[in-house]
């Protein structure tokens, strides 16, 4: 990519050329290289203080004529600009660094920049910065590297994607993942795309940046340069990498023995449940790469296996990625081609997070296996397993062990990239892009699992389901790239088209009803009685959905203009419209306007190496997460006396129009030496948030509520990044960074003016008990409850009188009432937000460390708030025993007793790498060997397994149903049905032939 | 130079708009848009099918709520003094809406309340809905008398509510009073009188005399007419007994309906075929609600339930502990939660038939007759028992505690949503309404005894030779159990608000409950909160 971005720039560089005016009295000519030698084609030659200036040549040679004594100005992108004074020689030759920062090239959206141009919060992150170790998921290479991008995967399930947020809540409505584009490829997938492939990111975190996108871009965009290959002989490149995992933080519950003290119901064992269902993971990641390139093509082949075993037993997956890229000039160079594609293929095991769950809760004094039972115990119905019943209570072990829950994804893209020079100055770009993604799982639940399998239905035993989804999404666009220049001013036009369609569908078979107990349900499916009973009519499930020409089209211009080389100005529009949308509501118009002062070009301060002031402001879009929103639904109803009619089963919103968010950012970059720091202030209001909203049932037929564009939320942020060499001597170097974010965000204006409650504990016992609070005026986030005062004589709970009018109202139902004694109990949006980076590099040893902490964030600790009371009558169920555990407490309540503080610090992420030059002695050219250590301590208070922030809330899960919601307006909740997180120490190796 | 590049920008945006595509109207490929109505196959039930055509949508309303878990039944009865959902541990403790339930200190935001509301609005746009598109005179005749049904549910539950007529076309709210005059006008227009009297005369009614009890004839509007005037007096103040029994006489006199007594008997489909003692047939007042109960000759209007495209029953699931699954071989777990009061269960003398069909109660046995053993166990004993004694509301009700309603009763291999017919207006019903009507409107209880021995001789107890009030309330409590009918009745005698097993005396503002909050928040005002709230 980066030769596409040389040569782009030489073609500006041409531009001034041209129209630069000569008025000089001495002619310099040289040729301009970099440190390895090699010829610069287009770098810059300017005289300085004038707009004198010329170009390199193909050889990397220029010839400008100056006054004498005239400063020059050597300068190319990527590279340390270099001042030369012009003395008597007519020969200047220069040697220019690679990689200082302030002329870093970045990647802003159909087109690149560089970074001084920039006007709007922009982080790029490239290979060398990004987190080490066994990564799974590209998003986790970022986390805690971006001031302001929160990442989190909790617990740390591999086959789950990490939750990904830019600057907190940027929308309401859906589309809660930033838009990906990768190789400007717009809405491409991070899941097809290896960790290993990856050259570098930028995340576009403001409004102005991020305008150039439309609707897509509300949560941020991501943008992922792959890595693509280089002239010259073929180069082959391994990494591999064997990681061993293992659980670090359980829910703590009682052994055997302190349960049966407690009052449990003794069953004669003693079982470590969670034990039983963990394991220590093997992971394996293998990359190898070839790349090369000769005249005018060049290429790069990768293929990735990674082998991945969770820590819960029977979880995981084998994946298969591979990755082409493809670059070629052709017609005298006018015409560039550049071609990526991908397939991945990941076979998964999906495994049994309820097997975390219930072995948390499940009697450890209960065996696993029936024969161990200290009573007759018919084990036979259930596989040999022990089970005790009850609601909501399943012998892990046997969930783990009997059931199948996989799945296969297969992914392939295609993008074709092709640029053509019209003229000197213009350039115009078609890109055509497909993704195909398919998606099959099974499930099967044998005949004597009780979990989902109705092991104890005496008439229909056993269930399996398959589901098969199918998703295709296509790519047009077509834009121009106008260069132009006059005296004191550079700029770049853009416009362009882009449409974008996605085709859906999927399928899904369940049944049950198994005479026997195969495995192997494929051939089983046939063998369901349900198929060939007539009365069991109604008890298979099938189903499919089609979602056809879900579009987004958009039309789009922007200007980049730098005056004088310190005063940059950035302003663009785009005007997008979606099906999604109500009839009359589909378009909107998204402006974005920027600029910035390189304050420095004009103060000219001593030791200060950047001094860069920005001002940026950027409106963008965010459609509703669901097509056909807009439009009434009906469904059908087969009567049983075989008449079918319909009823209204959905109230749409024909009025129901863009969520849109406007977002104001101010940024100052300042670099003295070895320290260099970015600040940047922002302002965002979302609003016409689309949500679903409670309306008059008597006036809506029934219907208790409809999506509407109900309100406005507002989020004010801050963002420091600080960096500083602390050594760099050749022995000893030792770079240190550090980012903290903070932000807050409140509900401005809600369609509902009363305060509402959401996050509903749920079943056993806390359902109607909802713990988030969202009322007009108030944060986001605030858990609502009321406050624990303690145990009474008789074991009763008692509560605090909040407001202290000598009245208690606690009730779950009295919670927004005037006079409830309800408080705000903690808040789900942490206050800051850090990351630290250290990089220590001694001789040939390096070494990376890296922290990272969240603080003044508070988690419904939901386990301890079902389990951790020593309620009687749930004396077979195990008790969770944290150090915050109160034996007096006999009943289940929520209260301020289960909302715990999870303000934590640690150490994320440790590599210790040493590389070997031995290009001398061997084939290789060089080996690097390095160890790294994910999660090798957490310091912190919270007693859950995870302190990490919950930003989106699942739902409620009880009895083996799955959570599966997604509500941003309720963060805070630890549910039960996460994953355990681990500890992983990796050993990776490097070869470059 | 500039003008070159307009031009060419020009020629650009010119290729681009021509070639782009903006095309932006949405298809929904995989979802129903638009009402259709098809013809279909009949899918074998157990009950026998019933007319069906574009007023059943209507019809299914009905079954929103009225015998499931979180809408009009649970607000019917679990207030009362006939059931219970203790709070296992935190099993069913629920945010505590169980026990506001229970002890009268339910709020606006109750969301059973919420529920309960919008099911009989949705039910009501059904029917406005049909109302709009057209109807033959008898179709309009049963849906207007269907949706004075859903009103009738409405004045009763919370009594000042909006009047809504037209799909999407808003309403003031009305007067409790205004409310019942609508409900009443709208019956006597669908039965083609002005008034109801002791020699009307009905042939002017669109509303047919024979048709399915699933769907509304004369003598289920006149059923329903029959509740509304035995509540007057609580809905507007004003007694109308006389018009009660009217009613009520013109169902009986008909002669098209009898009471299921000895000979009326359907097969008993929860037999467990190893188990001797379970009868192979259901005779009486058990036949009126068992799973085949289609064709009852006591069924005046009935909701229909099926297990398959019927759903909405789930009493196996509410009423039963987990382990009763074994009983019955339940393709699903119970939930264990509504379960008898024991003052409720001890007010039934042994040998009344209805004892029997009601509840479950004392030890239980699995398919094959054995013990049904419960590990998790907390009251010391192993065996699973239905004790009618309960030990406490909350937090620590023992799981197996409460004689358990049976009365729509339980088959073999049942599913979550059960077959069983759930009656709106059945004869027997009608005999009491007579006799409590008779009673009210002389100021005389032993006015109601025929009426009342009538019932008693079929549920097989001795007949009473004078009653009271309370008599009569306990009476119908017997036979109405599980009806949704006990809150109604509690009120109508001024008992509601009495204190009885972990309840203590309420105020009388809970009469009626609050209109929902959220309700009250979307309606921009229209709706204010019922006094005491």
């Amino acid at each position: 990519m980066k030769k596409l971005f040389k040569l782009t720039l030489a073609v500006i560089a041409m531009v001034l050329f041209t129209s630069a005016q000569t008025m000089a009295q001495r002619t310099v000519s040289g040729t301009i290289t970099d440190s390895a030698g090699e010829a610069l084609i287009g770098a810059n030659v300017l005289e300085k203080g004038t707009t004198n200036g010329t170009i390199t040549d193909l050889d990397g040679s220029y010839s400008l004529t100056v006054a004498t004594g005239a400063t020059l100005v050597f300068s190319f992108t990527g590279y340390t600009d270099q001042e030369v004074v012009v003395g008597n020689s007519g020969v200047i030759n220069i040697a220019l660094d690679e990689g200082e920062l302030l002329d870093e090239i970045v990647v802003t959206g159909y087109g690149s920049q560089r970074s001084k141009e920039v006007t709007s919060a922009v982080e790029s992150i490239s290979e060398e910065e990004f987190n080490k170790g066994p990564i799974n998921d590209p998003a986790q290479l970022l986390q805690g590297k971006v001031a302001g991008l929160q990442v989190y995967n909790r617990g740390g399930d591999p086959n789950a994607s990490s939750t990904i947020r830019l600057r907190g809540i940027s929308t309401v409505g859906a589309n809660v993942q930033p838009l990906v584009v990768i190789d400007g490829i717009v809405g491409a997938s991070l899941d097809n795309v290896d960790p290993n492939d990856i050259a570098e990111i930028s995340v576009l975190k403001d409004g102005s940046a991020a305008a150039i996108y439309g609707s897509r871009g509300s949560s941020g965009v991501i943008l992922v340069t792959t890595k693509s290959g280089s002239d010259g002989a073929v180069k082959i490149s391994y990494n591999g990498q064997l990681t061993t995992s293992s659980p670090v933080n359980g829910v703590q519950s009682m052994s055997a023995s302190e349960f049966v003290a407690a009052g449990g119901t003794d069953l004669a064992n003693s079982t470590n449940w969670l034990d039983e269902v963990t394991r220590s993971g093997m992971t394996q990641i293998h990359n190898i790469s070839a790349s090369g390139g000769a005249g005018n093509t060049n290429y790069r082949i990768s293929a990735n296996l990674r082998g991945v075993d969770g820590i819960l037993k029977n979880s995981g997956f084998d994946q298969f990625n591979t990755r082409l890229a493809f670059n070629t000039k052709t017609l005298n160079d006018k015409l560039k081609i550049a071609f990526t594609t991908s397939f991945t293929n990941r076979d998964q095991q999906f495994g049994f997070q309820e097997a975390l769950r219930y072995a948390v809760t499940y009697n450890p004094s209960a065996p696993i296996f029936g024969a161990d039972a200290p009573f007759d115990f018919n084990s036979a119905r259930f596989g040999g397993y022990f089970e005790s019943g009850g609601f909501d209570n399943f012998n892990p072990v046997s969930i783990i062990e009997q059931n199948i829950n996989n799945g296969e994804r297969r992914e392939f893209n295609y993008g074709a990239t092709l640029d053509y020079s019209l003229t000197d100055n213009l350039t115009i770009t078609g890109r055509i892009a497909q993704q195909n993604v398919s998606l099959n799982t099974v499930q099967y639940y044998p005949t004597t699992s009780l979990f989902r399998g109705n092991a104890t239905s005496p008439i229909r035993k056993g269930s399996a389901s398959l589901y098969d989804q199918q998703n295709s999404f296509d790519l047009y666009e077509a834009y121009g790239t106008y260069l132009g220049s006059t005296d004191a001013i550079d700029f770049t036009l853009t416009a362009g088209y882009s449409f974008q369609e996605n085709n859906f569908f999927d399928n899904f078979l369940s049944l049950g009803d198994f005479p026997n107990n195969g495995t192997d349900f494929y051939n089983l499916i046939e063998t369901s009685q349900d198929l060939s009973l007539v009365s069991n009519a109604g008890l298979i499930g099938a189903g499919s959905n089609a979602t056809e020409n879900d579009r987004i089209i958009a039309f789009f211009a922007r200007a980049n203009v730098t005056i004088g080389n310190g005063i940059f100005l950035n302003a663009s529009v785009r005007r997008e419209g979606a099906t999604r949308l109500g009839p009359d509501n589909k378009w909107g118009i998204f402006p974005a306007f920027g600029v910035g002062v390189d304050l420095n070009q004009y103060l000219d301060i001593a030791s200060v190496d950047l001094f860069k002031v920005r001002l940026g402001y950027g409106e963008t879009g965010s459609l509703p997460g669901q097509v056909g929103l807009a439009q009434d639904l009906r469904a059908i109803v087969n009567s049983p006396d075989g008449t079918v009619t319909t009823q209204p089963s959905r109230l749409g919103n024909p009025n129901l129009g863009w969520e849109s968010k406007k977002e104001t950012n101010l940024g100052v970059e300042f670099a003295s030496g070895r320290f260099s720091s970015t600040l940047d202030l922002y302002n965002r209001v979302i609003s016409d948030f689309i949500l679903n909203i409670g309306i008059d049932a008597a006036v809506n037929g029934g219907f208790s509520s409809q999506i509407q564009n109900a309100g406005q939320l507002s989020t004010n942020g801050l963002e420091l990044a600080l960096n500083y060499d602390v050594a760099d001597s050749p022995d000893f170097g030792w770079t240190t960074g550090v980012i903290l974010s903070s932000y807050k965000s409140t509900l401005d204006e809600f369609n509902i003016e009363a305060p509402t409650l959401r996050a509903n504990l749920g079943a056993p016992g806390q359902n109607a008990t909802d713990v988030v609070r969202v009322a007009i005026g108030e944060e986001i986030g605030n858990i609502w409850g009321p406050v624990f005062a303690g145990v009474d004589a008789d074991g009763a709970i008692m509560f605090e009188d909040v407001n202290g009018d000598g009245t208690l109202k606690t009730d779950q139902g009295q919670a927004l009432e005037d006079d409830a004694d309800f408080a705000v109990l903690g808040n789900g949006i942490p206050d800051l937000e850090l990351g630290w980076t250290n990089q220590i590099t001694v001789g040939d040893w390096q070494i990376n460390a890296f922290f990272r902490g969240a603080f003044g964030h508070s988690l419904v600790n939901t386990f301890r708030a079902f389990y951790e009371p020593r309620i009687a009558s749930q004396s077979n169920y195990n008790y969770v025993n944290t150090s915050l555990s109160n034996p007096d407490v006999t009943s289940a309540r929520f209260s301020s007793l289960y909302v715990e503080k999870a303000d934590f610090f640690k150490l994320d992420n440790l590599t210790v790498s040493r590389s070997f030059d031995v290009s001398g002695s061997s084939a290789f050219e060089s080996v690097a060997l390095s160890l790294n250590v994910r999660n090798p301590f957490v310091i912190t208070s919270y007693t859950g397994t995870d302190p990490e922030p919950s930003l989106v809330d699942t739902g409620a899960s009880a009895n083996g149903d799955g959570g599966g919601g997604s509500d941003v307006l309720a963060p805070g909740l630890d549910r039960r049905n996460n994953y355990f997180s681990s500890r992983a120490i990796t050993f990776g190796v490097n070869v470059n032939f | 130079m500039m003008n070159k590049i307009s031009i060419l920008l020009t020629l650009l945006f010119s290729v681009l708009m021509v070639m782009s595509c903006t095309d932006l109207e949405e298809n929904l490929v995989g979802e129903v848009t638009e009402d259709i109505s098809i013809p279909g196959f009949v899918v074998p039930q157990v009950n026998a099918p019933s007319p069906g055509g574009q007023l059943a949508g209507a019809f299914g309303r009905l079954r929103d709520g009225s015998a499931g878990h979180f809408g009009y039944y649970s607000v019917q009865e679990l207030p009362t003094d006939e059931m219970v959902i203790g709070a296992k541990g935190g099993d069913w403790f629920d945010g505590g809406i169980l026990i506001q339930l229970h002890q009268h200190t339910f709020d606006p935001t109750h969301p059973m309340l919420e529920n309960t509301y919008n099911q009989a609005y949705g039910g009501i746009n059904a029917c406005n809905e049909l109302l709009a598109g057209g109807l033959d005179a008898n179709g309009e005749a049963q849906i207007r008398a269907l949706r004075a049904y859903f009103y009738y549910r409405l004045v009763d539950l919370f009594g000042n509510v909006k009047i809504v007529t037209q799909p999407g076309v808003d309403a003031p709210q009305s007067s409790r009073a205004d409310v019942f005059a609508f409900i009443e006008s709208e019956l006597l227009a669908s039965l083609g009188i002005t008034e109801v009297s002791a020699g009307m005369d009905l042939s002017g009614s669109a509303l047919g005399t024979s048709s399915s009890e699933y769907r509304m004839n004369r003598y289920g509007a006149l059923g329903i007419l029959a509740k509304l005037y035995l509540n007057a007096e609580v809905y507007t103040g004003t007694a109308m007994y006389e018009k009660a029994d009217a009613a009520a006489s013109y169902i009986i006199d008909s002669g098209v309906y009898s009471l299921c007594g000895a000979g009326c008997a359907v097969e008993n489909l929860g037999k467990r075929s190893d188990v001797p003692s379970d009868p192979d047939m259901l005779e009486g007042y058990a036949a009126v609600f068992a799973p085949n109960n289609f064709g009852n000759p006591e069924n005046i209007f009935t909701i229909e339930f099926a297990e398959t495209g019927g759903g909405g029953m789930n009493f196996s699931q509410m009423n039963l502990h987990y382990e009763s699954q074994f009983t019955y071989n339940l393709s699903d777990q119970p939930w264990n939660g509504y379960a008898t009061l024991e003052e409720f269960y001890n007010s039934y003398e042994d040998g009344d038939a209805r004892k029997t069909a009601n509840f479950l109660a004392g030890p239980q046995t699995d398919f094959s007759g054995s013990a049904i053993l419960d590990f998790a166990f907390d009251d010391d004993n192993i065996v699973l028992d239905y004790t009618p004694q309960l030990n406490e509301l909350a937090p620590n009700y023992f799981r197996e505690a409460g004689a358990r309603p049976a009365k729509f009763s339980y088959k073999i291999g049942g599913r979550p949503d059960m077959d069983n017919d759930y009656p709106i207006v059945r004869l027997g019903d009608v005999y009491l309404i007579r006799g409590e009507a008779r009673a009210r409107a002389a100021g005389d209880w032993n006015l109601s005894l025929p009426d009342v021995n009538t019932v008693r001789a079929r549920a097989g107890v001795s007949a009473f030779s004078s009653i009271t009030a309370d008599g009569f309330l306990a009476e119908r409590g017997r036979e109405m159990f599980a009806e949704s009918s006990r809150r109604t009745d509690l009120v109508r005698f001024g008992k509601y608000n009495d204190a009885w097993w972990e309840k203590p005396v309420s105020p009388e503002h809970v009469n009626i409950y609050p209109i929902p909050f959220n309700s009250i928040q979307a309606s921009n005002g229209t709706l204010s909160q019922n006094p005491g709230y």
